[in-house]
């Protein structure tokens, strides 16, 4: 693996601190990923049954399972990114190069980054009905960034598609810039989303998403 | 993306057209053409192994055809 330096802002302060964004990551890092979220995925679960919160306001990832997805890294086409502060994984990010091409129709047909899995901490959730608001904030933004640089450095010209989890539309949309395409019925009809050639450029030199 | 390495590739005439306009068609490199190819290769090659079928279909034509990979 390889790391660079990030900055992640502390919600309780709006401190910065210094983290590192490596990739490369190998399928024995998403096991461990696993094993250190898991419990916090259960805590979680049992706060909200617990509270009797409606499942429609549970975090929507709360059944991931990054152990199920680490045999995907055993192919070329796929890429693990992840943020480390203070020798925890705070946010994980898997790509992958092939086999998805963009839809918009200035792209159509060309290649692109396809954001696969894009999850941070369970510890930096926030979860309003259980007045929990998150340990960091912007890592999403950190490793959707990543995801456009890989895009330029692969020469996909930025171009970046994902399909967003109903509760992250808002956010892939109005604050990254993404275009909104069309419900996939493949895909449990989550709503696809694209980064264009001209709207990543655009993006990576406004800062992108901070 | 550390850790490449350089080979020389020798194509025939008709292999270097088509990788020229699938470099111009998709807007990549011809260098990233032939990793993409690889990429999609080795996808498709482990999951054949596993038992998997690569099918193509025509939703208008109500077709669909096994893809025989070698």
């Amino acid at each position: 693996m390889s790391g660079q330096a990030v900055q992640l802002v502390r919600r309780t302060d709006d401190s910065v601190v210094e983290a590192t964004l490596y990739d490369g990551m190998r399928p024995e890092d998403l096991l461990l990923v696993e094993r250190a979220w898991s419990p916090e995925r259960l805590r979680l679960y049992e706060q909200l049954l617990q509270k009797g919160v409606r499942r429609d306001e549970w975090p929507e990832s709360l059944h991931w399972d990054w152990s199920k997805k680490a045999p995907e890294l055993r192919f070329l086409q796929a890429t693990g990114f992840g943020i480390v502060y203070d020798r925890s994984w705070e946010g994980v990010m898997l790509t992958k190069t092939a086999a998805h091409v963009a839809r918009l129709a200035e792209d159509k047909g060309k290649p692109l980054v396809y954001v696969d899995y894009l999850e941070v901490a369970p510890w930096n959730w926030r979860v309003l009905p259980l007045e929990l608001h998150g340990r960091f904030k912007g890592i999403g933004s950190v490793l959707f960034r990543e995801a456009v640089k890989q895009s330029i450095d692969e020469g996909f010209h930025g171009r970046v598609g994902l399909h967003a989890l109903p509760q992250a539309e808002t956010y892939y949309e109005k604050v990254c810039g993404m275009t909104a395409i069309a419900r996939d019925p493949i895909k449990q009809n989550l709503l696809y989303f694209e980064f264009s050639r001209g709207r990543a450029q655009k993006f990576l030199e406004e800062g992108g998403a901070t | 993306m550390a850790g490449k390495r350089t080979m020389t590739l020798n194509l025939t005439g008709a292999e270097m057209d088509a990788l020229e306009d699938m470099s111009k068609r998709k807007d990549l490199s011809k260098t990233a053409v032939i990793r993409q190819a690889l990429r999609l290769y080795q996808a498709v090659d482990t999951r054949l192994a596993a038992g998997e079928k690569l099918v193509f279909e025509d939703e208008l034509e109500k077709k669909k055809a096994e893809v025989v990979v070698l």
